[in-house]
């Protein structure tokens, strides 16, 4: 059964090989964090609360070294803003 | 260089143990529980893997499909343009931080989504990938779907599967330890069921060894508890008490064979001796060899009867069973013993129905009938009664009976009466062997049925029943 687990854990290929570099993700970036503000500011909610204060933090901590946290704040402001509208 | 198989009598005694241990039924049954609790376990777990870990890659693939179906709806509606704007939308709205999203154009440029390059291995279009992607700094797993939009362009959807790998491995370890356990769990249970089933066939193995040994007292003890062993124990039991039975009337009718050929058979040496010895004389010579005919025909007769009872017993004569009507039978040997009785002033009466249908052996039925008339018309005194009678008792049963005003039987010499060469005191003045109910018996066992001996009514006398068919 162990051997049966670990066989289902090696079973996925690798998506590199050892020459390919790794694809990388690129919104967990301060640029993303820029892209999804502009993105916020353009939807008729972003001036509303909570979307606003949310949106704010979401630029402070990306500005502060943590876009990855950043860029989730943005996501809940904007999906906030869409529920709004 | 092939290595040739040890016999079993030369091998060390430590690897003839094991063996033994390997080939006895305990072990077997043992490693048929393991196998079983294993096999039911595995195939618990494969059904709880199916719902759990199977789930999540089952979930994950039907959101990645649907996804991708959306997305191609809007290139198919708004060419790239509509694409790029409907997958940075998702992009945007995705709080998790799970997708996945690359749209590449005809020469292989970027033009919207979240992966810098192009995945290694994801050309064919429809292709499914799991592999490392770096996010963040870090490498985490991912699964992406593929597809080719035409005109060169493609796309790529995709979830950052880390989490849910998380909990699969979590998952699998929990599996593991719990395949464990149930190594451990179907091991002990072996064992207890191996020492179980070792412990319960141990009285019956050591008292088939007792008597093996000549110790044929031994008993399988009973634990009372009505089960297959107890069943197997009492079975046991029954077939030594059997045995035992057996052995003893070998026994006895060896001693009585002994006993009761030894007297005609000195008989006849002694007048062989005598006319030896006056061999003058041709009438004594005469008369000698006449008694010693006499003395070995009776011996041949004795033997003749005992051979007639083994193949009652031994129902060997069953291939002459047939159907017959007992009541002309029944008149043939009334009539054969009714000149005897006569000549000695008995009264001989029969009181037989019309017809009494039977499937059995006649000579044997017509020999045992004889043998009871013969009895009666032995041990009544002159002027006295016998009496023939035949019924059906039932629609299977059927009684031949005699019944005399001789002196009767106590009810031990009853008991007894039925035994090879067992003659009451009182009769050992009159002539016989000692066999002539010991046959009747037997003839009455083989056709299902039983001798039964009673007082006659009214006393003094005998009734003897021979009883045929089952009752």
């Amino acid at each position: 059964m162990r051997a049966l687990a670990f066989a289902f854990l090696l079973a996925a290929p690798a998506l590199a090989d050892g020459n390919e570099p790794v694809p990388r993700v690129t919104t967990d970036s301060r640029e993303y964090c820029a892209e999804l503000a502009e993105r916020l500011a353009a939807l008729p909610a972003s001036h509303g609360e909570p979307v606003r204060s949310m949106a704010e933090e979401g630029r402070r901590l990306c500005e502060t070294g943590h876009p990855r946290v950043g860029v989730a704040k943005l996501r809940r402001a904007i999906r906030a803003a869409r529920v709004a509208e | 260089m092939p290595v040739p198989p040890v016999p079993l009598d030369d091998a060390p005694a430590g690897w003839a143990a094991l063996m033994r241990f390997l080939r006895s039924a305990g072990f077997r049954f043992a490693l048929l529980f393991a196998v079983v609790f294993i096999g039911a376990s595995a195939l618990f777990a494969l059904v709880l893997w199916y719902a759990t870990a199977g789930s999540l890659d089952r979930q994950t693939a039907a959101a990645l499909r649907t996804d991708t179906l959306g997305l191609m709806e809007r290139w198919r509606e708004g060419g790239p343009g509509a694409l790029s704007e409907a997958v940075a939308e998702r992009l945007s709205g995705d709080v998790e931080n799970t997708a996945i999203y690359l749209l590449t154009g005809p020469e292989g440029q970027r033009l919207a989504g979240n992966l810098d390059r192009w995945p290694a291995g994801a050309e064919d279009d429809g292709a499914w990938i799991t592999g490392i992607v770096e996010r963040d700094g870090s490498r985490v797993e991912a699964r992406i779907f593929t597809r080719d939009l035409g005109e060169g362009y493609r796309l790529a959807v995709g979830r950052d599967v880390e989490e849910k790998q998380r909990l699969r491995a979590l998952l699998a370890e929990g599996f593991g330890w719990s395949a464990l356990g149930a190594v451990v769990f179907a091991m002990a249970g072996a064992a207890v069921l191996r020492r179980a089933l070792e412990n319960r066939l141990r009285p019956a193995a050591m008292t088939a060894r007792a008597i093996a040994a000549g110790d044929l007292s031994r008993r399988v003890p009973v634990a009372g508890r009505r089960d297959e062993f107890d069943r197997l124990g009492e079975g046991m039991n029954d077939m030594l008490d059997r045995i035992d039975r057996l052995m003893e009337a070998v026994r006895g009718v060896s001693d009585a064979i002994a006993h009761d050929l030894r007297t005609p058979i000195a008989r006849a040496r002694a007048k062989l001796e005598e006319a030896l010895a006056d061999s003058g004389d041709p009438d004594s010579l005469r008369a000698a060899m006449e008694q010693g005919i006499a003395d070995l025909d009776h011996i041949s007769r004795v033997f003749g009867a005992l051979l007639r009872i083994a193949e009652a017993e031994a129902g060997a004569r069953r291939a002459a069973f047939a159907p017959l009507d007992l009541v002309p039978m029944l008149a043939d040997v009334a009539e054969f013993y009714g000149a005897a009785a006569e000549a000695r002033g008995q009264a001989l009466s029969v009181d037989l129905p019309e017809r009494l249908e039977l499937v059995g052996d006649r000579d044997l039925l017509a020999q045992a009938a004889g043998n009871l008339l013969d009895n009666a018309l032995k041990f009544t005194p002159e002027g006295g009664q016998v009496r023939l009678t035949a019924r059906a008792i039932g629609r299977d049963r059927v009684e031949i009976a005699v019944e005399d005003s001789g002196p009767g039987l106590s009810p031990e010499d009853r008991a007894r009466a039925g035994e090879r060469f067992f003659r009451a005191d009182a009769s050992r003045a009159t002539p016989g062997s000692g066999l002539g109910l010991s046959l009747v018996q037997a003839v009455a066992r083989q056709h299902g049925g039983e001798l039964v001996l009673q007082e006659a009514s009214p006393p003094p006398g005998l009734r003897a029943a021979m009883l045929l068919g089952p009752g």
